[in-house]
């Protein structure tokens, strides 16, 4: 039974990390229709960044969000500018973005080398800490990173509903040239998304370099993970994303230890195709924006 | 019109994400058949990204001697194959300075084979049949040697290669593996390692598995598909242990939790992680997490600077085939070639810039090709297959090598257990391979 609590809190809790790296492509798929594969990059790219300064400079893995979120807003923000200067339309993104996911992979690879990367114990500390509750063991990387996807998601659906930005958003993503004709500076409202979905990206980096050993290919394995929890929580939904990235790794841990981790891979597709069959719209769809 | 273009691009994605979660994660290798990201620009069948090591030296003269080969200069086995591009070029670099092979220069045509096993043929397909190379050596990675084997076998090349795992596979009567585990390293393996555990007086009485379902990690636990030979596991079982713990997981693993979970649960004196690459650091801090550590653990095929950098991971033990302490730097050329890889694998940013198994095991494949050259005096693939099976080979790493026909050209496991001690990777079994005042460390429950 133990075994089986087990399961389920390390699922809801690297759901969570899961969702952090998901909201910024649902976002940018569900508002900006580009389907950023780049997006995969910038996590891993976050995470070597956080290793390099960590171990250059010696200091606090987590202090690194200071640096890396702002950063990748920025490199967002040119990105996006990149996608109006060339045009690129939804289905575009996926060829362009594919092409940058492997530019990134590439310049990685030559700066960091393709060997396998990792913040040792004494400047890390956090990846082995945990606290427990009755036995059940909470780890602390993931518990933060879980903290972190609950504000980000509660802090976008807020701002989505309950702000101007939000209705702008909105109103973009819903028909971007009659925005326009309303006075919503679209161009702008995109910018600044695509900075927020990258910096989101930044931020899963972190938590990807405090709990993880890197290489480059680490990114490829993500595209099994991500994609089913973002078309499962619905495009640019922040709180079913949240929501999907939960169930998605509560039904991988939990097959992990009922039938043994070869299942967990299994069950997450399922429950993708099942969803494609009879929800394609995601699981929440009332608060969308897409 | 709008949910018709969302299902579109929706199984679109759907597609694409089952088509690299299918590829995804194997940094052990070998099973991939799909190019990925960072590689499609340097498609090997389409021109191909290509190296050649220096060739001048006063000695040698005439028309160079052309080695082909590939080795996965991107892709999952990136990471290991930069060991043995910079093995092989220290070892160019040193025959070329020594006057060449039969008094010719060597030149190495070094192609990128993605780490994908179909690339890896194509190349091979091209490197003798376009390139018109007069010797190949194998590639790095089981996958990649055993599709570059059938293309060596097609052509009748005699073809040495380092670390493929299928051993029984590979029947090529030409095939030369460097990698000294012998034709049955799931039974010799194990029990080499049984035996390191034995000699401690306190043996584990409870053993655990977790398995990589790499193939060459599945051989090694459960022994060759559709016999009954067995592997580790059922090794484990005649010694009278009982196993608690048999379990196996995905290459692309990216969630150690429950693993770790399942591991506390079952609570075995000694864990045996049938895995590689970056398996066991990432079990071990999962692990910690959970407050949980094993009495002793094995892992198969690590990564070895990773393992080094993980809390936890003292006293994990594996195999090897030399590490830089003596008995193996008694020969002070060994020292010496060690000590020039060494360098050149700093120099190339390899951050666990040490020979142990995967250079030692290049060094040979190399050592094999040249002294086929020169035993048989020719280029004649034949012959030097001939030759190597009849002489066999005086290696620096591994002595000298007798190969057995019947076994299919493999000699005998010459594996050695190495572990974890005060943050360095020691040799400790047998114990007259072992390091200086170093012995097995393993009681269970202490």
């Amino acid at each position: 039974m133990e075994l089986l609590a087990q399961g389920i809190v390390s699922g809801i809790l690297v759901g969570g990390l899961y969702a952090l790296m998901s909201i910024g492509i649902s976002l940018s798929w569900g508002a900006l229709k580009i389907i950023n594969l780049a997006h995969f990059s910038f996590i891993l790219l976050s995470a070597y960044i956080v290793y390099q300064l960590t171990v250059s400079f010696e200091v606090d893995p987590l202090l690194m969000v200071l640096v890396v979120a702002p950063l990748f807003f920025m490199l967002g923000v040119l990105v996006q500018m990149f996608f109006h200067l060339a045009k690129v339309d939804e289905f575009k993104s996926l060829i362009v973005t594919f092409g940058l996911f492997i530019i990134f992979q590439s310049v990685m690879q030559t700066i960091w080398s393709a060997d396998f990367r990792r913040i040792g114990p004494v400047l890390n500390p956090y990846e082995t800490q945990s606290f427990f509750v009755a036995g059940i063991a909470f780890q602390l990387p993931q518990l933060v990173a879980f903290v972190v996807a609950l504000l980000i998601a509660g802090g976008m659906w807020l701002t989505f509903t309950r702000t101007y930005f939000g209705k702008a958003v909105r109103a973009v993503a819903q028909d971007p040239e009659m925005a326009r004709a309303f006075g919503i500076d679209s161009r702008r409202v995109a910018v600044i998304l695509s900075g927020l979905s990258t910096a989101f990206s930044a931020l899963a980096g972190v938590f990807i370099a405090i709990g993880q050993t890197m290489f480059p290919q680490l990114a490829v394995a993500w595209f099994g993970i991500v994609f089913p929890i973002v078309i499962l929580g619905g495009l640019g939904n922040s709180l079913g994303t949240l929501t999907a990235g939960v169930i998605i790794g509560v039904a991988a841990g939990v097959s992990s230890v009922l039938w043994g981790p070869l299942s967990a891979p299994l069950v997450t597709f399922t429950i993708l195709i099942v969803a494609l069959l009879f929800r394609p719209e995601g699981l929440i769809t009332k608060r969308s924006i897409a | 019109m709008r949910p018709r273009r969302s299902w579109t691009y929706l199984t679109l994605i759907t597609a694409l994400a089952l088509v690299i979660a299918a590829c995804g994660g194997d940094e052990g290798g070998g099973t991939t058949t799909l190019g990925t990201g960072t590689t499609v620009a340097s498609s090997t069948t389409q021109g191909g990204t290509e190296t050649t090591a220096a060739t001048e030296t006063t000695a040698a003269s005439g028309e160079p001697i052309r080695v082909g080969s590939t080795l996965a200069l991107t892709g999952f086995l990136a990471a290991t194959a930069a060991i043995h591009k910079v093995t092989g070029e220290v070892f160019v670099d040193r025959i070329n300075a020594a006057g060449g092979l039969l008094g010719r220069p060597v030149e190495w045509v070094l192609l990128d084979d993605e780490s994908t096993p179909d690339l890896a043929a194509a190349a091979y397909e091209r490197l003798i049949t376009e390139d018109e190379v007069d010797l190949i050596l194998g590639p790095y990675g089981t996958g990649n040697i055993t599709a570059a084997m059938a293309v060596a076998q097609r052509y009748g090349y005699a073809f040495p290669h380092h670390t493929a795992s299928l051993t029984y596979a590979y029947t090529y009567e030409c095939q030369f593996s460097s990698w000294s585990t012998g034709l049955h390293p799931n039974i010799t393996n194990p029990n080499l390692l049984y035996d390191a555990l034995e000699s401690t007086g306190t043996p584990p009485e409870t053993i655990g598995f977790v398995v990589n379902e790499f193939p060459g990690t599945m051989f090694i636990s459960y022994g060759q598909p559709d016999t009954d030979e067995g592997g580790a596991v059922a090794e484990a079982e005649k010694r009278g242990w009982e196993v608690v713990l048999d379990v196996t997981f995905p290459t692309a693993t990216s969630d150690w939790g429950p693993l770790a979970a399942q591991v506390r649960d079952a609570d075995p004196d000694f864990l045996y992680i049938a895995g590689l690459g970056v398996d066991a650091p990432n079990l071990v801090t999962a692990m910690q997490a959970i407050d949980y550590s094993p009495d002793g653990m094995f892992v198969q095929w690590p990564a070895p600077g990773p393992v080094l950098a993980t809390e936890g991971a003292d006293g994990m033990m594996s195999v090897t085939i030399f590490e830089e302490h003596p008995p193996f730097t008694d020969d002070p050329e060994a020292v010496e070639v060690a000590g020039m890889i060494d360098a050149a694998l700093t120099e190339a940013g390899v951050p666990y810039a040490k020979v142990e198994t995967q250079a030692a095991a290049s060094w040979t494949a190399w050592e094999y090709l040249q002294q086929a050259a020169e035993g048989a005096g020719s280029l004649d693939q034949q012959a030097m297959c001939d030759w190597l099976v009849e002489n066999g080979a005086q290696t620096l790493f591994h002595g000298d090598i007798e190969f057995f026909p019947e076994e299919q050209n493999y000699f005998e496991d010459l594996s050695k257990i190495k572990q974890v001690q005060d943050g360095e990777w020691y040799t400790v079994y047998p114990e007259e391979f072992a390091a200086p005042d170093r012995s097995v460390e393993f009681s269970p429950g202490g």
